[in-house]
């Protein structure tokens, strides 16, 4: 039986429907029993009938009168006991079938078998969101503009009401219910096929560990994004082998890392998450000293980097500890940032970047004013915890904004929308400065500044032309893809990126045959992933890039010849 | 000893042996065949419907299943007997309709106290 919503109420109507049945039968026994008399005086028994008639209109208070015949006086005595026990026995049941339809465990299982239904129904891949912030809200809508569906749990009702009315381009499965337990996920869909990933954002890290360690053993095939912060909760997380961990201060980290290393990397980067396009200067951070306010995780990833490439920095920090050998040579001072004596005594004035990055927005802001005012040619590199504050940022004038919930944002939705963008960029990451900037150069020159970066899939669905040809056994390359159909000796303004085929990865594919389950990372114009996505799905344009001549249509020729 | 389950046997055996008494006798003889037995099985077998919800188990699901069965046996003898004495059209196949619908019910009430029985045989406690 899983119509538990049933079941509530009929176990809730128990005793007002005996209540009810045990009333009504003595009522109506009793005016069968009792005599009456007819309009010319003789003695009568009312019928069963009769009597169920006028009880039923007697308790639900209706009220037609006296039937069939005017009643005797014994008769009116037992109706007006009749009276008080079936009316009140009738309002009980109707008070108790009305307090049952409208009671809170009955809502909750209703809404839980409809949640299940709609769960069940959906036939895209989607992936199953915990919690309802800020920052879901917007990977929310970069999933459904790649076309996945997502369900949201929350523990919170008045979270999940106002989560109702966010506007978003699909109809959200919503849940009420601790995602915590393995029963919630797997009401969630967690089991299903078309589950692709699960995001779990929780402020509490070890939340994030649970959901990673349950996800495995329920579903291993699905994918775990998760947020940690902690080493050793990292760690573990990743050890469950279908888990990504995004950790903010060690992605601002690299940043840095790369920034110093090679800035063009860094625009590259901008571009791949779409932040910005390829005809941006790169960043050079100055050289000189580096003032660092905040020594928790996000100073101490840092300090990691600054050791690496021997920058002179300090730190402040009211409330941290660190090691008695930094404090002696000066690169750590344990007071309160937002001061502008101590700003003054760790060389503000002389500091080429201040890295403001306390986990207080308007700490951050108000360090950043001081420092403006003491060195006006500071380069400022501010950490901000909430989207909510943005506009003040902007209007700060900070030279380098690092926003946790726009990480959480991007890494989320590109680890399970397109996780092979996200393999492409980390190949990228590894490379030589040289080598990105002849890459930019090459993309710059080939296709624009801004490409759009499409992934192609080799299956029957998206490359139908393709898979036949690849069935029968015919070698294509991947340049076959280039040509431009107004004139296929003319190449089309786009380049392959990465070919990804069976966890191979084939950085900027060239004179490689395609092969069936290959997925490609194209940089294109809108114009030339048109005619990439024809030459892959349309015979007559497949023949005519490949061969340089016209398919010949075996229906037509008959007809022709 | 558990009161409930007092009650609940008392109604589902009470509700098998007034339908009995109202089945037995001649099927084409109204006088053998009191009007209240009638009433009283139906008001008894309803009892016996209501306590049977809400037990979730498989065997719960059959009894109620068997009771209801009885209930709308029952219901369709009252509906008929009610039709025919108010067109005034009593006769021998009517009454026999309504005799043998609550001998249908019979059946039914006798397969839902079987099952009970057994259900208490198999129960350790």
């Amino acid at each position: 039986m899983n119509n538990n919503a049933l079941w509530i109420i009929l176990q809730k109507l128990r005793i007002p429907l005996l209540v009810i049945i045990v009333t009504y039968s003595v009522a109506i026994l009793g005016m069968v029993l009792i005599p009456g008399m007819d309009d010319s005086g003789k003695v009568y028994h009312l019928s069963f009938f009769d009597a169920f008639y006028f009880v039923s209109y007697m308790a639900s208070t209706i009220g037609f009168g006296e039937s069939p015949y005017a009643f005797t006086y014994e008769q009116k005595l037992w109706v007006s006991v009749c009276i008080y026990i079936t009316v009140i026995g009738w309002f009980y049941g109707l008070g108790a079938l009305v307090s049952a339809v409208t009671d809170k465990t009955l809502k909750f299982e209703m809404m839980k078998s409809r949640f299940r239904k709609k769960v069940k129904a959906l036939e895209n891949d989607f992936v199953i969101v915990l919690g309802y912030t800020h920052v879901n809200v917007e990977i929310i809508k970069k999933l459904h503009m790649a076309n996945m569906e997502v369900v949201l749990i929350d523990e919170d009702e008045e979270k999940i009401n106002l989560f109702m009315l966010e506007e978003l381009k699909r109809d959200v499965p919503v849940m009420v219910g601790n995602a915590l337990l393995t029963e919630t996920l797997q009401y969630a869909g967690i089991l299903q096929n078309n589950c692709k990933g699960i995001i779990a954002l929780f402020e509490n890290e070890e939340h994030n560990f649970r959901i990673a360690i349950l996800t495995k053993f329920l579903n291993s095939k699905v994918k775990v994004v998760a947020k940690s912060t902690y080493d050793d909760i990292s760690k573990s997380i990743l050890d469950t082998d279908i888990a990504k961990v995004i950790n903010p201060f060690e992605v601002f980290s690299k940043r840095i890392d790369v920034a110093l290393r090679s800035p063009y990397t860094l625009v590259l980067e901008n571009w791949i998450y779409g932040n910005s396009d390829l005809s941006e200067k790169p960043l050079y951070l100055p050289d000189g000293k580096y003032v660092i306010c905040g020594y928790g995780r996000f100073g101490k990833a840092l300090q990691l980097k600054f050791n690496k490439y021997g920058i002179e920095h300090v730190f402040i920090d009211a409330k941290r500890l660190a090691h008695h050998t930094m404090i002696e040579d000066g690169s750590f001072v344990r007071a309160n940032p937002d001061d502008k004596d101590i700003l003054l005594d760790v060389g503000i004035k002389e500091a080429a970047a201040l890295i403001v990055g306390t986990k207080n927005d308007i700490d951050n802001l108000s360090i950043v004013i001081t420092a403006k005012k003491l060195n006006p040619n500071i380069y400022i590199i501010a950490r901000e915890n909430t989207m909510q504050e943005v506009s003040v940022f902007q209007a700060a004038d900070i030279d380098w904004l690092f926003m946790i919930e726009q990480i959480y944002i991007n890494k989320a939705s590109m680890a399970l929308v397109n996780p092979v963008k996200h393999s492409f960029l980390k190949l990228v990451l590894k490379q030589e400065e040289s080598w990105v900037k002849s890459f930019i150069n090459l993309l710059k020159n080939q296709v624009g500044i801004n490409p759009l970066l499409e992934r192609l899939d080799i299956n029957e669905e998206s490359a139908y032309a393709l898979y036949q040809e690849l069935q029968n056994g015919v070698d294509i390359e991947i340049e076959v893809l280039l040509c431009s159909l107004k004139n296929r000796k003319e190449r089309n303004p786009a380049l392959p990126l990465l070919l990804y085929r069976k966890g191979k990865k084939i950085l900027l594919p060239n004179n490689v045959n395609l092969q069936i389950g290959d997925q490609i990372l194209f940089a294109c114009t809108r114009e030339s992933l048109m005619e990439i996505e024809l030459i892959a799905s349309n015979i007559y344009e497949l023949h005519y890039a490949k061969y340089g001549q016209e398919k010949e249509n075996p229906i037509l020729r008959k007809f022709f010849s | 000893m558990n009161l409930d389950k007092v009650i609940s046997g008392f109604f589902f055996i009470l509700a098998m042996t007034i339908n009995f008494g109202f089945f037995y006798g001649d099927i084409g003889n109204p006088e053998l065949h009191s009007v209240y037995e009638l009433f009283a099985a139906l008001v008894v077998s309803l009892i016996s419907t209501v306590l049977k919800i809400g037990d979730k188990t498989q065997l719960g699901a059959v009894l109620l299943a068997t009771s209801l069965v009885a209930d709308i046996q029952l219901i369709g003898a009252v509906t008929v007997w009610t039709v025919t004495e108010y067109l005034s059209i009593v006769d021998v196949e009517a009454f026999a309709a309504i005799i043998s619908l609550s001998g249908g019910a019979l059946l039914a009430n006798i397969t839902s106290v079987i099952l009970y029985i057994g259900e208490t045989l198999k129960s350790k406690r």
